[in-house]
This record gives C-alpha cells, sequence and structure tokens, in this order.
C-alpha cells in the first residue's frame, strides 16, 4: 500500500505554510505527526495535491505557563506532553489521558494539533479539550482567531477549519489545585482507540460539588459534553446516588453510532458505567489526594 | 544443566537456537530482502466485487505511465498456464477451476483481475489505479445455509451447486442411543471465520532465465515441494527445470501452505517478459485474499447416562468454504476435520458427524494451525460442560468418566482413527494439579451482584500428528504428506550438512534437526548445518505444516545419520584396524574404547571416505553421506489439556484470561524450550479467536476487517502468563518417538477459554456458542441492568 | 517541481544519502536505498509495530514517515544494536529467553523495548506488556519477550556504571 504522488513542501514558517494552502486552494494537506494522516495515504483513501509538512516549524512546538493558562504549540508532541512536569502539575487530565494514547511509539511522532485537527471522536484530546474547556488558536491569511472546543469540533472528522487555516496552538486553564480528575476508556487491546472513553473533572470537597465537568469520547460523531450530568452533580452532590443518577443521565445523553465493534445499545452501557467509574475515581483524588 | 560438550544430551535439552544470530541482527533473509538485477516489482489490481463477471479490462492509460513494463490479464497468460485446480478423488466432491487472474468472473473481492510489472511497487501502484474494468454485478451468496439451495445464484455454474463437498462418519446407532432415558445437551454453534495474520505477508519472486529455460521462485511458503510440483503441472514447465525456494519466512501457521494465484501469475508473467518479476503482499491484500479459517456451524448433540458416560454424539457441520477450493488441500481439508476429531480424546460408542462445504463470495478457506480441531473441541468441550451441569457434576469429574484409558490403546475412533498412546488422564490430573484446581474451585466469585464473576474452563484434546502414507492428509487428494527425506553428508574437511525438504518458518529446525543429527552421529552440534527450504538443496519432500516435522523428518534424520556413522565406524575400524564393535564415535572421533589415543576424528575418516579405494574397506564405496527417508505409516497422538480461569466485567462486558495452564504430552521432546514457545505461541492465536479476531464481510460480500485496526491479534497486554508442562511419553510408533507438536494451542485455548466463560456465567444461565466472545456478542447475552 | 529529493541523515552513527520521491516511506527508503533490510514492513498502516525504528533516539514507526521527513535526523536501526562485534543485552535476553521464533517482528520488538528500558529502567512486568503492546507478534505469544525484556532491564542497569553508552538515557523533557 504505497502512497499516490503529491508535491511536498516542508516551509519553516507558519506564514508560509498558509501561503501554500492558499496556492493550493484547498487540495493540499497538512502534514503534523503523520500517524493519523499518512495511513490514509498509504490506503490510497487521502490524495491530496500536496503535503505541506508542518515539522520544521520549530516555533510550533512549545508548553508554557502563564496567567492561569497552559498553552501549548500544536506541534508539541505527545511524548513530551506525557512526560512534562507542567503538564502534570496544572493538566493531569490532560496527562493521563495522553497515556492512552496508542503506544508510546505513536506518540513520539504524534502531535496535540494534528489529533485535534483530525478529529476523531473516538481519540482522547478532543474529549480532553472539551473536558477542561479548552480552546485552540487558529490561524490563516486573514489573521487568528480562537475558537472553542464546542466550535471546533464540527462532525465526524471534520472541524471548523478553513482549508487556508492551521491550528497554531491549544490553550487550557490550568486545573485548579485540589481538582479531582479521571479518564476512563474502554478499548478491545490496550492502545486501541477507545469504544468509549469518559474525561472527568471534579471540584468540590467532601460531598459536596462545586463544578463538574464531564465529556465523552466514541459515544458521537463528536465529543458529546454531558452538560446534563454535570448539572446533577452540582445540584445533588457527590453521593453514591447521584454519582448513579449522573451516569444513568450520561447514557441518555449521548446518541452513539454503531459499527462492527460495538452498538448503540452496547456504546449507551459503557457511558453510563465508565461515567461512574471516572466520576469514583475524579472524586477520590480530590484535594489531592 | 546440560553440559553442551556431550553428544549424547542433545535431544531434549533445551539448546538456544542457531537461527537467533541474523533475525537478531537484521540479517534475515525474507523474499521482500531479495533483490536480483532487472527485477521489477508488481502489483495486482483487484476486483472491487464479490460476484461479478468482468466485461471488459482497459489497460491503455495505465500503460502509458512512466515506469511501467507490462500489465497482464488472464488472456495474457492462459498459453503459459493453466487454472490452479485442486483434485480430489474423494465421493462428493467437486473441484473448482481457479484462474490465477480472472477470467470472465471473480468470486470474491479481492479476485486479482490483472498484474502489473513496473519498476517500482509504487509506480505499478500507480498504474493499477489507471486500469478501467466494466463489470456486471451479480448477487452475492454470502450466507452458507442459503447457498446451499441450488435455486439460488451460483459461484462456479459449470459445477451446478455451491455444495463442493459433503462427507458423513458414522459408528454404531446413534438415533437408538438418542432415544431412551437420557441427558441430551446440544446447540447451535458457530466458530466465526479467522485469519492467520502471518506478520509477515505472503510475497514471491519469480525468475525465468530463458536461456536455460530454469525457473526459479521464491516463496513465502511452508511448502516449497508441493509448489514444485504444482507448478509443473499448471506451467508445463519440467520439475526438474524448476526450483522453489522458501528463505526465511516470518510465520506461516499453516495459512502459507497452499499454493497462492500470485505465485502462479509471477511465474507466467517472469516467463513471458524474460526477467525477474517480485509481489511483495501488503496487509490489505493479505486480509483479503490469504486463505481463512475455522467458519463453521455446528448443529451438535451429546447423549449421556446419568453417570455421565457418554452414549452418543450427533453433529451437522456447515463450513463456508469461500469461492474456490484451495490447492492441494481441497475446500473439504477444514470441515472434514471437525467431523472426524468432534468426539475428541472420549469414548463415543455411538457417532454421526455430517458435514457440508459450502462456496460463497469469499476469499478461499484453507488449513490453519489445528485445522478443523479448534472447532471440535470448542464443540465438544463445550457440550461435556453442559451435560456436567444438567448432571450437577464437576466438568473434571465428567471428562475422567470419559476418557479413553490406557490400557484401551489402540483405540479406534469413530471416524477410523486409530490412537496409538492415551495419556489423557494424566494430562488432565496434571493440569489440575499445576493450576490448583480446588482452590480456584474454592476461590470462585460466583455472585453477580458483584459485577465481576471468574471461570473455570477446562479442554483435553487429542491431536493426530506425524502422519504417515496410510492416512490422507486431506482424503482423496493426490499429494504425498507421509513421507520426509534427509541427507546427511560429511565433506572432506569433516563438517556436516544435513538437508531436507521441510521449510521452517519459525520452529527452529535448524537447531532442533541439528540436535537429532549431532546426537545420532557422534559429533558436536556446531558441526552441523541443517538445510531446508529449499527444492534446489534436499531430497524430495513437501514442507513444514501439521505438526510433522518433528516425527517424518526427524525420523528421516535418525536414519541417515545413523547411516552414515555406521560407515564412517567401518572406515576408522579399517584405519586403525580394530574391531568396529570396540569403537565408538563421540564429539566427533572415533576412538576405540578404552584406548583413546587410537582415534580418528570424522575429518581424517572423511578424507579417507574420498580419497579414493586404496584408502577404504575391500568393496566399499567412496563417498561419506546417505540419503534416507522415512514413513511412519500411521500417525501418532500429541495430547494435552489446557485449563483457563478468566475474569468477566459484567458492567464492560468484557473477558480477561487471568491465568492459563497446558500440560501437553507431544511425546519425546528434542527441544523443550522450542516445543513451549510453539504451545504459548498456539495459545496466543486461540485467545485471539476465542475474544478478539473475526473476519467480517457485509451482505454484500465486502470485507469490513480489511486492516489491523479492525482484525484484532492479540498483543502482549492481552496475554496472561501460560504455564507449560511437560509429560514426555514417547511415542510407541514413531522413529525416536516423536510425537509432533506445533498446533496444540489454537486447539485447546478457544475451548478452554470459552468454557471459562460459560462457567463464570453459569449463575445467570447464559452459554457460549458464538466464537469470539467480543464485548458486544456478552452484551446482548447479559441482562440490562 | 522535480520529482525527487535529496535527503540526508544518520544511521547507526554513519552519513547516509540517496534521492528519493517525497512520496517515499523511510522504511522502503532504509530497506531499498540504504540495503538496510533489518527493518521489516508489517502492516503500513502503523498497527504491527515491525517497522520501528529509533528516531533522535526515541521510537517510533518508519512506515508513517517519508524519508524526506528524517532529513537531518539520526537514526537508529536493528543494524546498530551490536556494538564492537558483541550483541546488545536485549540481543542476548532475547537469544537466551527464545523471544523470537520467525525473527519477522523481532528488530520491531527490540528497538521498542529499548525505548520502553530508557524511559522506564525499572518496568514491571505489566508495564512490559504494555509497553510491548505496540508491536505484534504472532509467534511466541510473547511470554519469552518479556522475560527477555525483564532480564535485559536488570542487565542495564547494572551496566550502568560501566557502559553508559548503552543506556544513552532519554533526556528529561
Amino acid at each position: 500500500m504505497k502512497p499516490p504522488k503529491f508535491d511536498y513542501h516542508a516551509p519553516p514558517t507558519v506564514d508560509e505554510a498558509i501561503a501554500l494552502l492558499t496556492r493550493y486552494g484547498g487540495e493540499a494537506k497538512l502534514l503534523a505527526g503523520g500517524q493519523s494522516l499518512v495511513p490514509l495515504l498509504n490506503f490510497r483513501l487521502s490524495r491530496p495535491a500536496a503535503l505541506i509538512d508542518l515539522n520544521r516549524i520549530p516555533s510550533l512546538a512549545y508548553i508554557r505557563e502563564a496567567d492561569g493558562y497552559v498553552r501549548l504549540g500544536a506541534m508539541t508532541r505527545q511524548r513530551t506532553i506525557e512526560f512534562s512536569p507542567v503538564v502534570r502539575r496544572r493538566l493531569p487530565l490532560l496527562a493521563e489521558a495522553t497515556a492512552f494514547v496508542g503506544h508510546l511509539p505513536i506518540r513520539t511522532r504524534g502531535t496535540i494539533g494534528g489529533s485535534l485537527a483530525h478529529a476523531d471522536p473516538s481519540a482522547e484530546y478532543p474529549t480532553t479539550l472539551t473536558a477542561l474547556g479548552g480552546e485552540v488558536v487558529v490561524r490563516g491569511p486573514r489573521g487568528e482567531r480562537t475558537l472553542q472546543a464546542g466550535d471546533l469540533f464540527q462532525s465526524y472528522l471534520a472541524t471548523a477549519l478553513g482549508a487556508d487555516e492551521i491550528l497554531v496552538e491549544v490553550r487550557f486553564p490550568a486545573m485548579p489545585d485540589g481538582a479531582g480528575f479521571a479518564f476512563e476508556e474502554f478499548s478491545r487491546r490496550h492502545g486501541d482507540f477507545a469504544i468509549v472513553g469518559i474525561a472527568a473533572m471534579v471540584i468540590g470537597q467532601g460531598l459536596s460539588c462545586t463544578a463538574a465537568r464531564l465529556a465523552t469520547a466514541g459515544a458521537g460523531p463528536l465529543p458529546v459534553r454531558l452538560r446534563g450530568a454535570e448539572e446533577i452533580l452540582e445540584r445533588e452532590g457527590l453521593s453514591a446516588a447521584a454519582i448513579e443518577a449522573a451516569a444513568r443521565r450520561a447514557a441518555q445523553l449521548v446518541d452513539p453510532p454503531s459499527d462492527i465493534h460495538a452498538s448503540a445499545d452496547y456504546r449507551r452501557n459503557l457511558t453510563r458505567v465508565l461515567t461512574g467509574r471516572a466520576l469514583r475515581r475524579a472524586i477520590a483524588r480530590m484535594g489531592g489526594a | 544443566m546440560i553440559d553442551r560438550g556431550t553428544p549424547r544430551a542433545l535431544i531434549g535439552a533445551p539448546i538456544r537456537r542457531v537461527e537467533d544470530h541474523r533475525l537478531l541482527t537484521g540479517r534475515g533473509r525474507y523474499v521482500a530482502d531479495v533483490v536480483l538485477p532487472g527485477m521489477l516489482q508488481a502489483a495486482f489490481l483487484r476486483s472491487l466485487h464479490a460476484h461479478a463477471r468482468i466485461l471488459s479490462v482497459h489497460r491503455a492509460a495505465a500503460q502509458l505511465l512512466p515506469g511501467v513494463t507490462a500489465i497482464a490479464t488472464w488472456d495474457d497468460l492462459r498459453d503459459h498456464a493453466r487454472p490452479i485446480r485442486a483434485a480430489s478423488r474423494m465421493t462428493g466432491y467437486h473441484a473448482t477451476d481457479f484462474p490465477p487472474l480472472a477470467a470472465d468472473k471473480v468470486r470474491y473481492v479481492g479476485e486479482a483481475i490483472a498484474v502489473v510489472a513496473a519498476d517500482t511497487r509504487y509506480a505499478a501502484e500507480d498504474a493499477v489505479d489507471r486500469i478501467g474494468v466494466d463489470y456486471e454485478p451479480l448477487e452475492p451468496v454470502g450466507d452458507p445455509r442459503t447457498a446451499m439451495d441450488d435455486r439460488g445464484p451460483l459461484l462456479h455454474e459449470a459445477i451446478g451447486t455451491n455444495v463442493l463437498l459433503t462427507r458423513a462418519f458414522s459408528q454404531g446407532d446413534v438415533d437408538t442411543a438418542f432415544a431412551g432415558p437420557a441427558v441430551v445437551v446440544g446447540d447451535r454453534f458457530w466458530f466465526h471465520r479467522h485469519a492467520a495474520v502471518a506478520i509477515e505477508n505472503r510475497a514471491c519472486l519469480a525468475d525465468y532465465e530463458a536461456g536455460s529455460g530454469l525457473l526459479t521462485l521464491w516463496s513465502s511458503t511452508q511448502v516449497p515441494g508441493m509448489i514444485r510440483e504444482a507448478l509443473a503441472e499448471i506451467l508445463g514447465i519440467p520439475a526438474h527445470c524448476i526450483r522453489v525456494v522458501a528463505p526465511d519466512v516470518g510465520g506461516g501457521f499453516g495459512m502459507k501452505s497452499a499454493l497462492y494465484p500470485e505465485e502462479v501469475t509471477l511465474c507466467a508473467l517472469s516467463r513471458r517478459l524474460g526477467r525477474p518479476v517480485k509481489w511483495v503482499g501488503d496487509r490489505r491484500e493479505d486480509l483479503m485474499t490469504s486463505t481463512q479459517a475455522w467458519d463453521e456451524q455446528v448443529e451438535a448433540e451429546l447423549a449421556v447416562n446419568p453417570d455421565g458416560t457418554i452414549r452418543g454424539l450427533r453433529a451437522k457441520v456447515i463450513a463456508d468454504v469461500g469461492a474456490y477450493s484451495v490447492h492441494p488441500w481441497t475446500a473439504s481439508i477444514e470441515v472434514i476435520q471437525v467431523i472426524s476429531f468432534l468426539p475428541g480424546p472420549y469414548r463415543v460408542p455411538h457417532y454421526r458427524g455430517e458435514a457440508w462445504g459450502v462456496a460463497t463470495n469469499k476469499a478461499p478457506m484453507g488449513p490453519y494451525r489445528g485445522v478443523g480441531r479448534p472447532v471440535s473441541t470448542f464443540v465438544m468441550e463445550a457440550l461435556l460442560d453442559r451435560a456436567a451441569r444438567r448432571l450437577g457434576m464437576d466438568p473434571v469429574a465428567m471428562r475422567r468418566a470419559n476418557l479413553i484409558r490406557p490400557e484401551q490403546i489402540p483405540y479406534r475412533s469413530p471416524s477410523g482413527i486409530v490412537w496409538d498412546s492415551a495419556n489423557f488422564a494424566e494430562t488432565l490430573e496434571r493440569a489440575c494439579q499445576v493450576a490448583g484446581y480446588e482452590t480456584l474451585r474454592a476461590d470462585q466469585r460466583r455472585d453477580p451482584s458483584a459485577r465481576r464473576l471468574t471461570g473455570v474452563g477446562v479442554a483435553t484434546y487429542v491431536e493426530l500428528t506425524g502422519v504417515g502414507s496410510a492416512i490422507p492428509a486431506s482424503p482423496g487428494a493426490d499429494i504425498a504428506t507421509g513421507t520426509e527425506g534427509a541427507t546427511v553428508r560429511v565433506d572432506p574437511a569433516g563438517t556436516v550438512t544435513a538437508a531436507f525438504g521441510l521449510a521452517c518458518h519459525g520452529q527452529g529446525h535448524e537447531t532442533s534437526l541439528a540436535q537429532v543429527v549431532a546426537q545420532e552421529l557422534g559429533v558436536h552440534l556446531a558441526d552441523v548445518r541443517v538445510i531446508h527450504g529449499d527444492t534446489g538443496a534436499g531430497p524430495v519432500g513437501s514442507g513444514t505444516y501439521a505438526s510433522r516435522s518433528a516425527v517424518i523428518g526427524g525420523g528421516a534424520a535418525i536414519l541417515a545419520s545413523r547411516a552414515v556413522r555406521e560407515k564412517a565406524l567401518l572406515i576408522a575400524a579399517h584405519r586403525l584396524e580394530a574391531d568396529v564393535r570396540d569403537l565408538e564415535l563421540a564429539g566427533g572421533v572415533a576412538s576405540v574404547r578404552g584406548a583413546p589415543d587410537r582415534s580418528l576424528s570424522l575429518r581424517e575418516i572423511a578424507r579417507c571416505a574420498y580419497g579414493g579405494v586404496k584408502r577404504l574397506p575391500k568393496g566399499m564405496e567412496p563417498g561419506l553421506e546417505s540419503t534416507r527417508f522415512y514413513d511412519p505409516y500411521v500417525g501418532t497422538a500429541s495430547s494435552a489439556t489446557h485449563i483457563a480461569m478468566v475474569e468477566v466485567d459484567l458492567d464492560l462486558c468484557s473477558v480477561a484470561v487471568r491465568r492459563y495452564v497446558v500440560v501437553e504430552d507431544c511425546g519425546r521432546l528434542i527441544n523443550p524450550m522450542i516445543v513451549e514457545g510453539q504451545a504459548i505461541g498456539g495459545v496466543a492465536q486461540g485467545l485471539g479467536a476465542a475474544l478478539l479476531e473475526e473476519i467480517v464481510y457485509d451482505g454484500g460480500g465486502q470485507l469490513l476487517t480489511g486492516s489491523l485496526m479492525d482484525y484484532l491479534v492479540p498483543s502482549a497486554a492481552e496475554m496472561p502468563t501460560v504455564e507449560v508442562t511437560h509429560l514426555e511419553h514417547p511415542s510407541p510408533s514413531t522413529l525416536g518417538g516423536f510425537k509432533g507438536a506445533g498446533e496444540g494451542g489454537t486447539i485447546g485455548a478457544p475451548g478452554a477459554i470459552a468454557n471459562a466463560v460459560a462457567d463464570a456465567l453459569a449463575p445467570l444461565g447464559i452459554e457460549i456458542v458464538e466464537l469470539p466472545i467480543t464485548p458486544e456478542r456478552l452484551f446482548q447475552l447479559l441482562p440490562r441492568a | 517541481m522535480s520529482d525527487t529529493v535529496l535527503v540526508r541523515f544518520t544511521v547507526n552513527g554513519q552519513a547516509r544519502q540517496g534521492h528519493c520521491e517525497p512520496r517515499k516511506l523511510l522504511v522502503d527508503f532504509l530497506r531499498e536505498d540504504l540495503g538496510l533490510t533489518g527493518t521489516h514492513v508489517g502492516c503500513e498502516h502503523g498497527i504491527c509495530g515491525a517497522c520501528t525504528i529509533l528516531i533522535d533516539g526515541e521510537a517510533a514507526r518508519s512506515c508513517l514517515m517519508f524519508a524526506v521527513q528524517a532529513d537531518g535526523a539520526e537514526l537508529g536501526t536493528v543494524e546498530g544494536l551490536m556494538s564492537d562485534g558483541k550483541l546488545h543485552p536485549l540481543q542476548e535476553a532475547f537469544h537466551e529467553h527464545h523471544a523470537l521464533q520467525c525473527g519477522f517482528c523481532t528488530p520491531g520488538m527490540l528497538l521498542t523495548a529499548l525505548d520502553l528500558l530508557r524511559t522506564n529502567p525499572e518496568p514491571t512486568e505489566a508495564e512490559i506488556r504494555e509497553g510491548l503492546a505496540a508491536v505484534l507478534c504472532r509467534c511466541t505469544g510473547y511470554e519469552g519477550i518479556v522475560k527477555a525484556v525483564a532480564a535485559a532491564a536488570g542487565t542495564l542497569r547494572d551496566a550502568a556504571e560501566t557502559a553508559p553508552a548503552l543506556l544513552r538515557r532519554h533526556p528529561a523533557p
């Protein structure tokens, strides 16, 4: 399975990359980590006229913390995120989610920007961005704009990025100190895409809950923010009964697909089960436990 | 530990492998690594439809692409090759014509229609993209049950039916056995379609030298001898002008034991073009076109007496054999083994097994590790557990009551197989001991409200291995699978080569057969080099498959080594002026017992052997080599008991295998380390079969599991530690006492794991009838929370 | 634009170069243009791991990179594991523990294991299994491989004092 021919460019700056995108008028694809794109090229399921390689733009890889936000350059490798002390301290949910992304050799090359731009709803990063209320910075010929997670992901493998735009930065509000968190995932084998995954953050004390954040992977064409389940916890607290109620509500909030690996009903069941497990683990971690 | 310097200790020693060094340092030589001058690279245009007539193929645009040398369809090759046809004299069997490039019709998605030869694989695929095909789609046939109705679409109109074979075995009066007071358990089981997925995809390189008329085919195959014979007939090239070489091969598992259309196409194309042509299959092609396996629906019933002893067993088996009958095994090999071996290692006084092999628009079915017995073991072991549950018996007690006992040997099974040894109960008892069966049961979690249940599953099986010429590997097929040869040669420098018609693909023949030769001949292991996998370099043979190499290859090695040893000693006796009965040959030195200074090295003996008649005993012919063939005539019996302990998560609907025990009797072991590796590797494939792997086609015959993202083979994280214990009861029937090994893991593991899951779910009254047990299937079986 | 590009990088410490189309996969370039056939192709979609090499010291799938992307990088392949004619402790351990049968996944397994041990020098058995899940083996059932990696972990830790070159620990990010 060999890729079809394409023009290849490896520009040294973002602006040159944007100019190239404009020149190819929608017929070029951006190459980030390649862990999702290259298989599509090898299967000849994707036949772009050109590849614009972002790997020669060093200014796109960084992890910075300032003003209560953690900012990651789009080309920051998943492996770097996995071992980053800043991420472990300020975005522990992202660190935990990263361990589920494929295997270490995939994380060597895969990037956070690439994962978000690819927008596979079974992947861990779109879900985590959604749960933590993150946003992305996108640059195009007309300048920069910021997109919230809910606006970025449009449909299965489709984002709001224009054909001449590049995702350049990912921003997360730092998780509050003492926030409980957990990423739960069920897959057929270790390292596979999630059949269903749940990202959870819980802020509270004892049985009271100030804020809860829950988002899904694999339960629909987009990550789903389970607001209805969050509200139950914020209103009723963190008792076993409330967790159970939130988990049941979560299952009602999703409209999952059916495929050869899992039916919609089974995915709904997993949504309920994994929401419960994620909440229990997150709550146990509250207060820095 | 074993003193490696002592030749006597070699057979039975866990010697580290000779082949490791090149494989560990990236210096293995697989077909994809072989480069010949002027070589072209091939890519195939493959059918998008499962069932269609081909109206026309448009190649003009593709021909114009740079780097493209040739594009061929069947019309271009039909003067150089005949269709592949797997013949068999079996009654009720219909052979199919399988042109290596589709003639007028395609019958499965992925069937090759055209081949492109170009400078690079990249360019060849570009050309494939540009070839246009006009299809007339036909109604695809996907369900073997409906395919059995001859009024529906026919895959092979000339045959007039989709039922390519029928076969039955019976013993006694099974209908009477089921009548009257008896406990009867039964169900319709479905062991779904599987693929071998060797990590090395199939590949071949054909090199026809026009000047000499010699054809060399390098192929990632298990059966170079069979391929050579088949090609001679199909290509019309005399066999002595054909050489088939299997270099390093990256796994085969039976899947690489058939003749494939690509092999024929490349040979014909190389002949036409006068240049070497190489094809390296990719993973998509592998999943679409390599032979598939184990896809049988089995309606089976078991009747037992109140004391648990079996009265009767009857079964109807429908196998989905795909679009063509593979050469040389035929479409029958899988399903016939299901009904032949369904009674297993048990006393079954009354039996009837009926089988149908039905063609559908899927890739052809072929042999895969265990061949039929993973399915038969799954069914029989499930029936025994159900009967045990009905009677309130422990499953182990159920088996104890029915296993064939040593004193009943030789035992003729209902299908006519004769078991020559029966240490089945011993494997069962020992497995229970190793697993701590009593403790497993005592600690078992059986309360569904805990949401995690544990289960224990047992499977005992027997497999016919080392099959000689009396028993056809595939009934009625005209292939010689019962013999192998060995040529043991000492050269004038005193080093030994041992050449075989076997073709190793991971089993370590270069080590294990060297162990046999070195011990029997009386030299150091390092003095022996094993050659295999090359029809130009060894005696006539078929290859490595069916757990036969240790028995038949080992037997031939013993005969040839002994012959050379005998001659060497006669020469030494002559030179040393000693009585040959006073001589011994050890560590490469022949010496007089008790007088070690009166000795000759094998090198000196060899120099005499080749030095001329003056140096030899009167009347002795020069030379120091022997070619011997071995036919064990019948077969022997390897057996084992597997015990699996699983944990079922009722919320996730997932199964984890926590512990796995194998106690096996493979007779006398040549290299226990290699045998253990074979057992564990087989268990991994069996675990995959039970929980993860399934080839799925949709109703239109499109393959839905066309990548390794969808066809899921187990990784290290899915496997438990497997504890293997060997019982060594030498075979009474084979030279050397070897019984053979290799397939046991896949035979026992699906049944053991299925039984463990059923055991875990017994409190909920759920039985397991379909493999793989996916989370989705489990979800549908469980009561909703 | 021209059809081919010039690619230059070091492999196993040696400077190598060649011309190829931009679409040529790194694994194919290594195998065909540089004759380094030790790295194998198993799936071309990043699942089987047979093609795993080291790129700037870190394991990555060479079937998911184009050769041109490796320009300027330091690559490590299985052919570079030996030093001074001696097997690397991982290779020794694989040999000792029967961690290979057909050998096709072995190069990918060795380099994945090397990267695993550099990032986690004292892995538990579960961590070894999870780390090795990156490479599929169809022959061994993984038992020998897990034992070999655990044994090599011990050897590498002991050798830390005397042969630091073997370790070249992953720099802290």
